[in-house]
């Protein structure tokens, strides 16, 4: 483990602001949180939804392939050859039967079992294909998320989510039978640490939107799950009144069925946001690359028993509303760059809503509170091994 | 064989909506696009696109959510997003009659986008527009009906306020 340290106030509602800009910190990060005993969601099961469909993509520096196996399983390889460790597969996204690495023309077939190696006669004494597979982290679902992990040590991924999961089922529209409808991918000039700390306390303060459609937030809670601080949020739907701003309303409207819980927010730490508003059922797999810049793939997705009208419903919705270049939204990824900008000043940044006592962390919280941020920097602390002063 | 009046007057079009766009006039951007309630601006990547994944990075489907992007960007975002100048670039490829004096075409473009507190000049998106123009004989004039911007860049390099 690398032995990287960093002065952490006293007061419980304070992060320092170096946290988000050391690039020592940030390889040390990779180490313990990216590589170390988290759960990481990297896709859903809908991206890839027949036998033998496939999709590129990363864990922080780590290039890995999630593929509809032929047997009918998910399965996530290391996308590097057994042999010399070539990238074994380029393409974003696919349907094959079997993957081969060009550099020797190793074949695998889409369990990962090596079924071919040219010139095998003249290897080493004892070789057995058997014992050449594509590598696989350990690897979990949870209604068709797809969960990695680099650690032996990690925890169950039931124990991981804890009480997180009713949200999150609500949020995958009841039973994770999705169909994929698309993606928005960007890159923000962020820590990953900024863009996973967005609060309670301003939805209502920096969307403009919300002020001037007359949209009220309806009554819901906030709360953390398990000793990582995952962050849930569940809301009522209310509508918008004041539609007067806009000509076209239909991309505020709620065709579901259920508006008690219509809006829900899933956080799991390190990076993972989902978000289910109004009809809107988006999984963000966001990467950190480098202290300086997070990439986000916003998925889209609807449900397999939707109509023709309700999935074009979803498809405006979800393009207009709630993405990087979202009606409501668009702002927090302004908020996220600028917010590293101001990070490389010296000192502490605040939290301050919510908060009635600085020397612990507050079990309850309501729903536009900011306190919903400081377990999970708790955690965040103790896994880096960083000393609280005074401690 | 398209007549030259039609590609100078399509080559017309593009220019008057890359200069909207480039001096942030969105009246400008709208004036650009077919009165007819069908008129559309959608702007999506070529993955989501090739792979028929409708969901896009704007999707106005009808003129009056062409209007409401408009209206998100000079009243309900201004005063929050750190503001940049674009330049767009774009060649007319190829136009083909599609009759009722239709016509489509693709246009290739890049755009380059300058941050105004950094100053530093970087590349936005590039692509091609697929369009549906119609063309007006009286007074040699086109008008989007629908404008898709299809952007080979899959992961942008900041979140986008003005369409492209």
């Amino acid at each position: 483990m690398s032995d990287v340290t960093l002065d952490w106030p006293q007061e419980y509602n304070k992060v320092p602001k170096e946290a988000f800009t050391r690039h020592d910190i940030y390889k040390a990060e990779l180490e313990r949180i990216f590589y170390g005993p988290e759960w990481h969601p990297i896709a859903h099961a809908a991206e890839v939804p027949n036998k033998g469909d496939f999709k590129t993509t990363r864990l922080a520096e780590v290039p890995l392939i999630v593929t509809h196996s032929q047997d009918g399983d998910i399965r996530v390889f290391f996308n590097s050859c057994s042999h010399r460790g070539n990238q074994v597969e380029t393409a974003l996204r696919g349907n094959k039967t079997e993957f081969e690495c060009p550099y020797h023309r190793w074949l695998f077939n889409t369990e990962g079992d090596l079924i071919g190696c040219p010139n095998a006669k003249e290897f080493s004494p004892g070789f057995e294909k058997k014992d050449y597979p594509l590598e696989q982290p350990r690897t979990e679902l949870f209604m068709g998320v797809v969960f990695v992990t680099f650690s032996d040590k990690t925890c169950s991924l039931t124990e991981f989510l804890g009480e997180l999961t009713s949200t999150f089922k609500d949020l995958l529209l009841g039973d994770g039978q999705l169909k994929l409808l698309g993606y928005q991918k960007v890159r923000y000039k962020s820590n990953w640490k900024s863009y996973n700390d967005n609060d309670g306390y301003h939805a209502p303060l920096l969307h403009k939107a919300f002020r001037m459609l007359n949209w009220q937030g309806g009554k819901g809670r906030q709360y953390n799950a398990t000793i990582r601080g995952h962050l849930g949020f569940e809301s009522a739907l209310t509508v918008a009144s004041g539609t007067k701003t806009l000509k076209d309303n239909s991309i505020l409207e709620f065709k579901g069925s259920d508006p008690s819980k219509g809006s829900c927010i899933v956080g799991l730490f390190p990076t993972f946001v989902a978000t289910k508003h109004l009809d809107v059922c988006n999984l963000r797999f966001a990467n950190p690359d480098g202290p300086d810049h997070i990439e986000v793939h916003y998925a889209y997705f609807a449900h397999v028993d939707d109509d023709d009208e309700m999935v074009q419903h979803r498809v405006r919705q979800s393009s207009n509303l709630l993405g990087p270049s979202g009606l409501v939204s668009m702002e927090d990824a302004s908020v996220f760059h600028r917010i590293h900008i101001g990070n490389h000043t010296p000192g502490n940044a605040v939290f301050q809503k919510g908060v009635h006592d600085t020397k612990s962390i507050p079990e309850t919280m309501m729903q536009n509170d900011e306190t919903g941020q400081l377990k999970r920097w708790e955690y965040y602390r103790e896994v880096m091994g960083f000393q609280r002063k005074g401690a | 064989m398209i007549a030259a009046k039609i590609k100078d007057a399509i080559t017309g079009l593009n220019a008057n909506y890359i200069s909207a766009l480039d001096n942030k006039n969105m009246q400008d951007w709208l004036a650009a696009f077919s009165k007819t309630y069908e008129a559309s601006y959608i702007c999506t990547s070529a993955d989501n696109s090739e792979n028929d994944l409708p969901v896009s990075m704007m999707y106005d489907d009808s003129r009056n959510r062409l209007e409401d992007r408009a209206t998100y960007i000079t009243d309900i975002w201004a005063g929050t997003f750190q503001d940049y100048r674009t330049r767009h670039f774009t060649q007319l490829l190829s136009v083909a009659d599609i009759g009722s004096g239709k016509f489509a075409a693709k246009t290739s473009f890049q755009v380059f986008f300058t941050p105004d507190e950094t100053g530093v000049s970087e590349i936005l998106a590039v692509g091609v527009y697929e369009d549906i123009i119609e063309f007006n004989p009286k007074d040699c004039s086109c008008l989007f009906v629908s404008r898709k911007a299809v952007t080979d860049t899959g992961v942008l390099p900041r979140y986008l306020v003005y369409p492209i």
